[in-house]
C-alpha cells in the first residue's frame, strides 16, 4: 500500500514537472496545447474512494495552476474528469474483468479499449478547460477546434509515455 | 435530521465534487482581470525559482543571437548619443532623468495562451513596483502586474486587457493598441476616425500620455486595414515590432516622477 502511495506522489511530480517544464514550452501553434498530467488521474486504482479521486483531480489541477498563473483553471478542469471517471469506467468495463486492486493500463485494460477511455477523459477534460478559458460562448467554434487538436496531441503523448514506462514497470513488480 | 444525514451521505460525492468545481471557478473568476494575486504570488515564488534555473541552462543556447542583439542595441545608443543635435552635456545630467530603465531577464512566457504573462528574474528588491511598464530593444512589452521579492509577472500585448496609448508617427494621432486575436505577431487599432489617410508601413509610436512608457518608444506598423463594423471609425491591423516568441531580455521602466503626478490627478 506503501509502495503504492510512494509511486503516486512520484508520479505526481514527475508528470507535474513534466507537463510545465517541458510540455508547456513545446509550441505547437494555438490551438494545440497537450495536457499530459491528467495522465495522473487516469492510472489512480480502480478502487480509489470518489472522495479521494476528486481531491487528487483538484490538487494536480492546483499545482498545474500555479505554475501557469491561471488559479482554478485547471483545477476545475481536472475535478471535473475526476468526478466523470468513475462513470467511464463502469460503462467501460465488467466488474469480473477486473482486478479492482490494479490500476487501468494498456495490458489489463486492452490498449484500444485504454485509448478510449483515455480518449472520453481527455475530451472532458479539455472542453472544460477550454471553455472556462474563453468564459462564453461565441468562441465555441474556436474552443472545438482546440479540444480536438489538444486531445489527440495528448493521447499520442500519453500512448508513448506509457509505452516507454512499461518495461520497467514489469521489472519492478 | 436523519433523513438530512442520509441524504449527506447517499450524495456525499456529489457535493463534494460541486464544492470542489464552486471554489474553482471562485478562485478563477476572482482573478480574471489580473489572473494573478495572492494565490499566484506563492506559485510566483515557488516556479520563479524553477524557471530561472530551467532559464540558467537554455540561455546558454542563444547566447550568439543575444550577442548580436546587444550590439546591435549599443550602436543604436551610441548614433543617438553622438547625433544629437546640441552637444550640450547638461542635457546627460542624470538629475534631469524622468524615467529609470531596469534590465531584467525573461524566466518564462507565453504566447498562444488567451490571457499571456511574462515573469521576469527582477521583484521589488531590485526596485520594481506594480503597472510599470516593460519595453525591450525592439519596442513595448508590458506592465507589471504582480511583484514579489525576486520576481515580478508582466501581462504582455497578447492579453485582452492591454490598451497602450500610441500615436501615429507620420500625422500625430492618437490611438489605442490592443490585441484583438490570438496571433503573437499582430495586434489591432480600433479607433481610427475615417479622414485619416493611413498606408501599410505606418509606424506606431507610444503617445507618452499614460506615464507608464516614455514617448516615442516603437510599437508596430501597420500590416493592413481592415473593414469596421461601425462606421465612425476603421480598423487597422498591426504588427509588433516586438517578437514576442523570441524574448529574453526586457527592461522595467521606472517613471522617476510617478508620485509626483499622482498627487495631481488624485487631487482632481
Amino acid at each position: 500500500m506503501s509502495s503504492r502511495l510512494i509511486i503516486n506522489f512520484l508520479r505526481f511530480i514527475g508528470l507535474l514537472l513534466l507537463q510545465v517544464l517541458v510540455i508547456d514550452n513545446i509550441r505547437l501553434g494555438y490551438y494545440i496545447h497537450p495536457h499530459i498530467y491528467v495522465l495522473y488521474i487516469l492510472l489512480l486504482p480502480f478502487n480509489i474512494p470518489n472522495w479521494r479521486l476528486l481531491f487528487a483531480g483538484f490538487f494536480m489541477g492546483l499545482a498545474v495552476d500555479l505554475f501557469n498563473g491561471t488559479p482554478g483553471l485547471n483545477a476545475a478542469a481536472t475535478v471535473f474528469m475526476a468526478f466523470i471517471r468513475p462513470l467511464v469506467i463502469n460503462g467501460m468495463t465488467r466488474r469480473k474483468d477486473i482486478n479492482e486492486n490494479d490500476e487501468p493500463s494498456l495490458n489489463n485494460m486492452g490498449v484500444s479499449r485504454f485509448l478510449v477511455y483515455s480518449f472520453l477523459l481527455l475530451v472532458v477534460h479539455n472542453l472544460v478547460l477550454f471553455m472556462l478559458e474563453a468564459f462564453s460562448f461565441k468562441l465555441i467554434g474556436v474552443v472545438l477546434l482546440e479540444t480536438l487538436l489538444s486531445v489527440f496531441s495528448s493521447l499520442m503523448l500519453i500512448f508513448i509515455i506509457l509505452l516507454l514506462f512499461k518495461k520497467t514497470k514489469k521489472k519492478s513488480l | 435530521m436523519y433523513s438530512l444525514l442520509n441524504f449527506l451521505k447517499k450524495y456525499n460525492n456529489i457535493l463534494l465534487f460541486l464544492i470542489l468545481e464552486v471554489l474553482c471557478i471562485i478562485m478563477l473568476v476572482n482573478n480574471l482581470p489580473y489572473q494573478k494575486r495572492k494565490l499566484t504570488k506563492v506559485g510566483n515564488a515557488i516556479s520563479g525559482r524553477f524557471f530561472k534555473t530551467k532559464t540558467n541552462c537554455t540561455n546558454y543556447f542563444s547566447l550568439k543571437e543575444e550577442n548580436q542583439l546587444m550590439v546591435e542595441h549599443n550602436a543604436l545608443l551610441m548614433s543617438q548619443l553622438y547625433n544629437s543635435d546640441n552637444d550640450d552635456s547638461v542635457l546627460i545630467d542624470s538629475s534631469s532623468f524622468e524615467f529609470r530603465f531596469i534590465p531584467a531577464k525573461v524566466i518564462n512566457n507565453s504566447i498562444y495562451n488567451v490571457n499571456n504573462y511574462l515573469l521576469i528574474d527582477k521583484g521589488r528588491n531590485d526596485g520594481i513596483e506594480k503597472d510599470m511598464g516593460v519595453i525591450c530593444e525592439k519596442g513595448v512589452v508590458g506592465k507589471v502586474v504582480n511583484v514579489t521579492e525576486h520576481y515580478a509577472s508582466v501581462i504582455s500585448m497578447l492579453h485582452p486587457y492591454t490598451v497602450v496609448s500610441a500615436r501615429f508617427t507620420d500625422n500625430q494621432h492618437i490611438a489605442n493598441v490592443t490585441w484583438g486575436n490570438r496571433d503573437y505577431r499582430f495586434g489591432t487599432v480600433n479607433d481610427i476616425p475615417l479622414h485619416l489617410k493611413l498606408e501599410k508601413g505606418d509606424t506606431l509610436v507610444t503617445s507618452g500620455f499614460s506615464n507608464i512608457y516614455p514617448a516615442d518608444i516603437m510599437i508596430g506598423t501597420i500590416e493592413e486595414m481592415l473593414e469596421s463594423d461601425s462606421k465612425d471609425f476603421n480598423t487597422a491591423k498591426i504588427r509588433f515590432s516586438t517578437n514576442f516568441s523570441t524574448l529574453r531580455h526586457v527592461f522595467v521602466i521606472e517613471n522617476l516622477n510617478q508620485a509626483e503626478i499622482d498627487s495631481l490627478t488624485l487631487n482632481q
